[in-house]
């Protein structure tokens, strides 16, 4: 989990990086995602969500937006990220001994307003493996 | 699902069936190409995942691989873009795949879905027959050029979802067809005429002798005397294309992607005239996979040099290999081809490097050495297999102010395509097509001389000094003058004219 703009210290932005992930991870309850796992970690890399999406099994990525701060989820994922993402989707399946189900990557972008409420923009099947 | 969608690449001149296989399995989202694919191939994945999407289908999970077979020929260029979308498709079963087997599909994808043109169809419908292949879906550019060779049905698509409504059979698309008869009608007329070209009577004699026999011309003259006037009129004097050389023409056309969609058969014959910074690679062809030079894109037709000692030394001697066989073989680390280059070489050039030697008005301010440098850059070898030597020299002032119009190219046209036929009929059992391009054992049976042209020809190369080469190629051009007097002997006149037109022989 990162956030895109920092303000204040490092405790505040941690604040606001749980929040986002209790605000997303109902977002993805109301969207008939089933949470598995949260904050997976492999050597090489990191997971925020992983859920269950009908048949899908979905590796979700949130990114959270304050107020003010420019740019578009998909333009904060870089390539560093992806393939930490998928190294630690690899890892998942493996070590889950997890096969023949469909795989998908989401971004989930969240943005905040003053007035504490959230616009959310879920982004299905945001990239592929190379 | 497995899925075999087949398309087909080009080796060369010739083309082969390549077999898409694509298939998934569920895991994480993702697309490899195999199978030797350049950048351009491997590009298509980005392509084809837009294209699926905005056309309406859905994209199919999981990770796929695309095989190219045979895997060990390198494949290149967009053209498997619509065939690997199909083949995604039908493996997600968004596509039936029982019209598959029998369908070579080809085609460039844009990101909204539509096709866009691709390099080498025609190649690639010849040679796609048998295997059970009963048609071809193409882009709609490129229909007319596929529809050339009727041996297979053309259907031509104008995007992805139109070509996938077809093989689901929920639309017909009738095979596209072109009378190639009415594409020759329509082409062949020039804006240009030999009539264009004051004076320079002699310069038009030696053209016409070089066009009735597809012989090699160097023409020297000074600045502005009308030299590449007279060469970039020379295809309007020659005779049209057969069907078969226009195939092959428009075949080496459309590899290098030159072929217009407007214009799907090249009924003209080519006239090349390559800037004198061109490589000898641009000349003669190469590449890591070896495409046609100049010289193949002047195949059937007229390589133009204009300023030819300004030609790097290196470009000319090239040339001389093409020059005798006719045809040039490229040869590299991943393949080796044979592209035809049968051309008539009219080269043009100044006498001097100030372009006023030898001209009886004005005087040449060049020292000697600089001229000698100047001659220098053409070898002898170079200079003996250009049949005709022209001089053409600067026009008088009443030539220039004169009224009356030249001879018209097609009165010329029909003399030349006089002799061309009687060449056709003496080469009917050969593999050659007229006089110039006789083998010695040609020359041996259809050159005869009567006595006098004989002995005259034995004393012409005694006193000048000439090549076994040169001897060929005098027996040659006077077949070729025989030929448009319509005489079956070479008489003395005939011998006489073809050596006047070795002068640089002569001035050695």
């Amino acid at each position: 989990m990162k956030i895109a703009v920092y303000y204040g210290m490092g405790n505040e932005s941690t604040t606001l990086g749980k929040e986002g992930e209790t605000i997303a991870v109902q977002y993805l309850i109301e969207h008939g995602y089933k949470i598995l796992d949260r904050n997976y970690h492999s050597q090489q890399g990191e997971i925020d969500i992983i859920a269950k999406e009908g048949d899908f099994l979905v590796f979700v990525e949130v990114k959270m937006y304050s107020i003010g701060s420019y740019g578009t989820p998909l333009g904060a994922i870089r390539r560093s990220k992806k393939e930490s993402m998928i190294h630690a989707a690899r890892t998942y399946l493996f070590k889950n001994n997890i096969k023949n189900i469909n795989c998908r990557f989401d971004v989930l972008a969240i943005y905040r307003s003053w007035k504490g409420l959230s616009n959310f923009d879920l982004i299905k099947d945001a990239f592929h493996v190379s | 699902m497995l899925v075999k969608v087949n398309s087909a690449a080009i080796s060369g001149l010739d083309g082969f069936v390549v077999e898409v296989e694509v298939d998934s399995i569920r895991g994480l989202p993702g697309q490899s190409i195999v199978g030797l694919p350049d950048a351009a191939v491997k590009e298509s994945r980005d392509r084809v995942k837009f294209a699926i999407t905005n056309s309406g289908f859905e994209f199919p999970p999981g990770y796929f691989t695309i095989n190219l077979a045979p895997a060990d020929i390198r494949k290149e260029g967009p053209l498997y873009d619509l065939p690997i979308a199909i083949g995604m498709l039908a493996s997600s079963e968004q596509i039936k795949i029982d019209k598959l087997s029998e369908t070579v599909i080809l085609g460039e994808l844009s990101l909204d879905g539509g096709l866009r043109p691709v390099n080498g169809v025609l190649p690639m419908c010849m040679s796609i027959k048998g295997n059970g292949i009963k048609r071809v879906i193409v882009p709609k550019e490129n229909a007319d050029e596929a529809a050339l060779v009727s041996e297979v049905e053309v259907i031509s698509c104008e995007n992805l979802l139109e070509a996938a409504d077809f093989l689901n059979g929920k639309i017909a698309i009738k095979p596209h067809v072109i009378d190639i008869k009415s594409l020759f009608s329509s082409g062949g007329s020039y804006d240009i005429d030999f009539s264009d070209v004051k004076g320079q009577s002699h310069a038009k004699r030696a053209l016409e002798v070089a066009a009735a026999g597809g012989h090699n011309v160097l023409m020297v003259g000074s600045p502005g005397s009308g030299k590449t006037m007279l060469a970039r009129r020379l295809p309007t004097i020659l005779p049209p294309l057969s069907i078969k050389e226009a195939l092959d023409v428009t075949k080496l056309y459309s590899i290098t992607g030159l072929l217009s969609s407007k214009k799907s058969l090249i009924t003209e014959r080519p006239f090349r005239s390559p800037h004198h910074t061109t490589s000898d690679i641009g000349i003669i062809g190469g590449g890591r996979i070896p495409r046609p030079g100049e010289v193949s894109l002047a195949h059937m037709g007229i390589l133009f040099l204009d300023e030819f000692s300004e030609f790097e030394r290196k470009v000319l001697e090239v040339l001389r290999q093409p020059l005798e066989d006719g045809v040039v073989t490229i040869a590299r680390a991943m393949s080796s081809v044979t592209f035809p280059a049968e051309f008539m070489l009219v080269a043009a050039m100044n006498p001097c490097p100030c372009g006023n030697y030898m001209d009886p008005t004005k005087s040449c301010t060049c020292p000697s050495h600089k001229v000698q440098r100047y001659w220098g850059k053409l070898s002898g070898p170079l200079i003996d297999r250009i049949d005709l030597h022209v001089e053409v020299p600067r026009l008088k002032k009443e030539e220039l102010s004169s009224k009356s119009p030249g001879e018209m190219s097609e009165s010329i046209r029909e003399r030349v395509s006089r002799a061309r036929n009687i060449q056709i009929r003496r080469f009917a059992s050969t593999q050659v097509r007229c006089n110039a391009r006789m083998l010695p054992k040609h020359v041996k049976e259809f050159c005869k001389l009567d006595n006098e042209a004989e002995s005259l020809l034995k004393s012409a190369i005694l006193q000048l000094k000439m090549s076994g080469r040169a001897y060929d190629r005098i027996l040659k051009v006077s077949r070729t003058i025989a030929d448009l007097d319509g005489s079956e002997m070479i008489k003395a006149n005939h011998i006489a004219e073809a050596i006047q037109y070795r002068s640089l022989d002569r001035a050695k």
